[in-house]
């Protein structure tokens, strides 16, 4: 199984995964500017969804046999992630409903965005949650500096982009007429990136507990679950822009 | 008084209190600077109110020691596993506990005072339904910001969402006590949460009753918009305390599931865990899903009138019918967060009492779970009037109507349960058997509002009042009060007064029949519901009479019931064995239950119901001198 790699192959794995994915944007950009195909943007979504989840936030997890001692770390673990795993299903029904908000009000039209700042937001948090994985990885194997360097990048980027939705994005789309009371569109616009961003911010604060935690030293190879945590929530956080960044951009005509 | 003003509640309220100047404040400074108005009809603006009350919530929390722990956590401080409690007494009630008995009970303690609130409010309204036209409620009057009729309304609204509240308070209290002594754990998979959970609904109920003095709103607990965009501020603090409220729900949700899935005991397999616990799993997978969808329907209501965003303003784009599908996609399966956990003490009562083993235990475990998966679409059935798209109304009609199976199982599994059963009734028991006639009642009144032929003219009428009530009175208020005198000696070591219970019953339940047969009488000849006044032309000033009556008389009776409560509490007759003489493992130990439940762990070695099997078994403690875990 994957998850008992030696650390060199679960870089490897790591950059493999992330070449697919960045493959698979691309490809999705493509698809949309040229045909338009809504069938073949949700075909796309779900591969990357289906390759973040597994490759990136380990859900096989899951299923582990955690130690037979219910006092034991990795039994706790075992039940921590298990909650972390539900508390995430509850946050999809809040994304789920806002995906619902947006199909009815706004169908086969979307906002008139600026594609390439969309583009590079999104490649920015894709990247991101590679450098994450990298740090989570790095710590699994007991490398501490290796953790806390990639870990530094993520927050980095994962400030790009909020910086760069929140600040860039919004002021730009704001002059075009396209404000939060101008209409369905603009609604929904800022509502879904607003929702989105927030997560992004609690994810940066949660980074910033770990790399702090991780300097005072109270990680370690086999005692991690903040890290992982952390990690997990920050690849959710990538997988809901998977939704949103072709229901925002890419899917119908703009408005 | 001193000691009071200490506790973690108190605390709470004060923090509370100066969270929400700060946050108004901070707004109304901010306003004072862009030149913007900065006092409104209630002293402060609408937005710094909305901020006001979130800050609010944050401060009570923050004050009153419920995150602690997660902060130091953060700062990489580790804290004991285990906390010992700091009080003993009733002060113990009132701190932030860790204990999973404690929060149980600070949860259905809320749970009756807010059920208290809103009773009395429905008592208040009911009297001026008492007769037709306008008597104490009239124009003249004056009251925070509201005329009389205005007044009925916020009352009547509140009547709904505070009593909803109270009840997910009500089932997370059974279910936080009871659980884990079911499993045999020793406590919640995640205690600070769990005590989060229980404190972040205290502000929360604290802004629902904000709403009351803040102008009110006359929407109906469903907020529906465009009516709920324009209601005054109050609705906005409506829409906050049940955004906070929610929040409770999901936690507690969440922490129920990880503890059955991880804390079980030695040799409990699926299909060996007690009924109630099928039934905590099936309501807790509801809350913590779709509750979210209440959460964000009203978010979205509270930015359309902030921020101006159009979501459900149609001169903008938006779409009020969306609305409705966001809030009911929680909204219906929530019934079903109330009633599931009540069917289940029913079914884990029945045979307790029966003397019998319970019938068709996979039956009744699967129809918990197969309501709870039913209950996600169905939705739309609450919609058949409101301009939806007609071609959903029949798929909606039918996905509806098949909630009729599962619970049908259950009825079915409960009669054949009771047949040639050796039936005591001492006061649970009563309560289990009024909640199965009830509930019965609700039931059989439920498809000819399903049904859209039918409902077209029942919608909006007394008579789906009288059903809602039966089905929430039959599935959750008569199992509640059933697992309250069941498991009070457990948590107290001492029974309630079997006398004042059994008046308690039988003042309740005739009265009780004669208020929901009589809305439904009405309701088919054309009541109106959530009006102040009606026609005296209608004839239905008697009928009224007799209802408010006997909603006085309900009212009379719970009162009854909590004096009982907390007096026996003290004064009870002493019950510290096996009172129930129940196959269950928390009556195998002495009451009340030790700090940390179980001693000696134990480990299911047979069926849990089969009551009158000779030399049957459902858990074996092991022997005392082990201590497996230290």
């Amino acid at each position: 199984m994957s998850h008992t790699l030696d650390k060199l192959s679960a870089f490897r794995q790591g950059v493999v995964i992330f070449v697919y994915l960045a493959v698979l944007t691309v490809l999705e950009y493509f698809v949309a500017v040229t045909f338009n195909a809504v069938s073949i943007l949700v075909v796309v979504a779900v591969i990357k969804v289906g390759l973040v989840m597994y490759y990136y936030m380990h859900v096989y997890k899951l299923n582990e046999e955690s130690d037979a001692d219910i006092h034991s770390y990795s039994y706790k673990t075992g039940t921590n992630r298990l909650g972390l795993w539900l508390f995430l299903l509850s946050d999809a029904f809040v994304f789920a409903g806002l995906l619902t908000v947006r199909i009815n009000l706004l169908g086969l039209t979307r906002p008139h965005l600026n594609q390439t700042l969309g583009l590079a937001v999104t490649a920015v948090l894709l990247v991101s949650s590679f450098f994450m994985n990298r740090g989570e990885t790095a710590m699994a194997h007991g490398d501490k500096k290796g953790f806390i360097t990639n870990t530094i990048i993520t927050f980095v980027l994962g400030l790009g982009f909020l910086l760069g939705v929140v600040a860039v994005e919004w002021p730009l789309a704001a002059e075009e007429g396209l404000t939060a009371g101008s209409g369905a569109a603009g609604a929904v616009f800022y509502m879904m990136t607003g929702m989105h961003a927030f997560h992004v911010f609690t994810g940066l604060l949660f980074l910033v507990v770990v790399l702090n935690n991780a300097r005072k030293d109270i990680y370690s190879a086999e005692q991690h679950w903040g890290v992982e945590a952390a990690a997990v929530y920050w690849h959710f956080v990538d997988l809901v822009w998977i939704f949103f960044y072709p229901a925002l951009y890419l899917i119908g005509k703009a408005l | 008084m001193k000691k009071f003003f200490a506790t973690a509640f108190a605390r709470g309220l004060f923090w509370q209190f100066i969270g929400t100047l700060l946050g108004a404040g901070l707004i109304t400074g901010i306003r004072a600077a862009m030149g913007l108005s900065v006092t409104d009809k209630f002293f402060f603006t609408e937005p710094a109110w909305v901020l006001g009350g979130f800050i609010g919530v944050l401060f009570f929390l923050g004050g009153n020691g419920a995150v602690t722990d997660w902060f130091k956590w953060a700062r990489g401080i580790n804290t004991p596993e285990v906390h010992e409690e700091k009080y003993s007494g009733w002060e113990k009630y009132f701190s932030v506990s860790l204990d999973h008995k404690v929060i149980g009970i600070q949860y259905t303690v809320v749970a009756l005072a807010l059920i208290s609130i809103g009773g009395l409010f429905a008592l208040i309204f009911r009297t001026e339904l008492a007769a037709s036209q306008l008597q104490f409620l009239t124009e003249d009057v004056q009251l925070f910001g509201q005329n009389g009729p205005q007044l009925y309304n916020t009352l009547m609204s509140l009547h709904g969402m505070i009593m909803i509240v109270s009840i997910l308070l009500g089932v997370s209290g059974i279910i936080n006590y009871v659980v884990p002594l079911l499993l045999g754990a020793q406590d919640m998979a995640f205690p600070r949460m769990n005590a989060f959970s229980f404190w972040i609904a205290v502000p929360a109920a604290v802004l629902l009753l904000m709403s009351l003095v803040l102008g009110g709103f006359d929407t109906g607990w469903t907020g529906y918009p465009p009516l709920s965009a324009r209601a005054p501020v109050g609705m906005q603090m409506f829409f906050l305390g049940v955004f906070t409220a929610g929040w409770s729900s999901i936690l507690g949700a969440l922490n129920v599931i990880a503890t059955v899935l991880r804390m079980r005991a030695k040799g409990m397999t699926a299909m060996r865990m007690p009924i109630f616990v099928w039934a905590a799993v099936a309501t807790s997978l509801i809350a913590l899903t779709a509750t979210q969808l209440i959460g964000l329907s009203f978010q979205l209501v509270m930015f359309q009138r902030l921020f101006g965003m159009g979501f459900f303003d149609s001169a903008k784009g938006g779409n009020p019918v969306l609305f409705q599908h966001l809030f009911w996609f929680y909204s219906h399966p929530a019934v079903y967060v109330f009633v599931l956990p009540g069917l289940g003490v029913i079914s884990e009562l029945l045979p307790v009492f029966a003397r019998k083993p319970l019938f068709g235990y996979r039956w009744i475990a699967m129809s918990s779970l197969g309501i709870a998966l039913v209950g996600f679409v169905v939705w739309a059935h609450h919609m058949f009037t409101s301009g939806m798209n007609e071609y959903l109304r029949v798929p909606f009609m039918y996905s509806t109507l098949l909630v009729a199976i599962p619970t049908g199982v259950k009825f079915f599994s409960w009669v054949a349960t009771l047949w040639k059963g050796k039936i005591e009734t001492p006061t649970p028991m009563l309560f289990v058997l009024g909640g199965i006639v009830v509930f019965l009642m609700g039931g059989l009144s439920g498809p000819p509002n399903a049904t859209v032929s039918t409902d077209l003219h029942l919608h909006d009428t007394y008579f789906i009042v009288g059903h809602f009530h039966d089905t929430i009175f039959g599935g959750f208020v008569f199992p509640f009060f059933a697992a309250l005198y069941y498991w009070f000696p457990k948590a107290t070591g001492r029974r309630m007064n079997e006398t004042l219970g059994k008046i308690h019953f039988w003042m309740m339940t005739p009265s009780f029949f004669v208020l929901t047969l009589g809305m439904m009488r009405i309701g088919l000849l054309g009541m109106r519901r959530r009006i102040a006044d009606y026609d005296p032309a209608l004839g239905f000033d008697t009928t009224h009479l007799v209802l408010t009556i006997a909603g006085y008389l309900i009212g009379l009776s719970v009162m009854i019931f909590i004096y009982n409560f907390f007096n026996s509490i003290k004064n009870g007759e002493k019950a510290e064995g096996n009172v129930w003489n129940s196959r269950s493992p928390e009556w195998q130990v002495p009451s009340p239950m030790p700090m940390h439940n179980y001693d000696q762990p134990f480990e299911v070695v047979g069926e849990p119901y089969d009551y009158g099997l000779a030399d049957s078994k459902y858990v074996e403690f092991s022997a005392p001198a082990k201590s497996a875990h230290k």
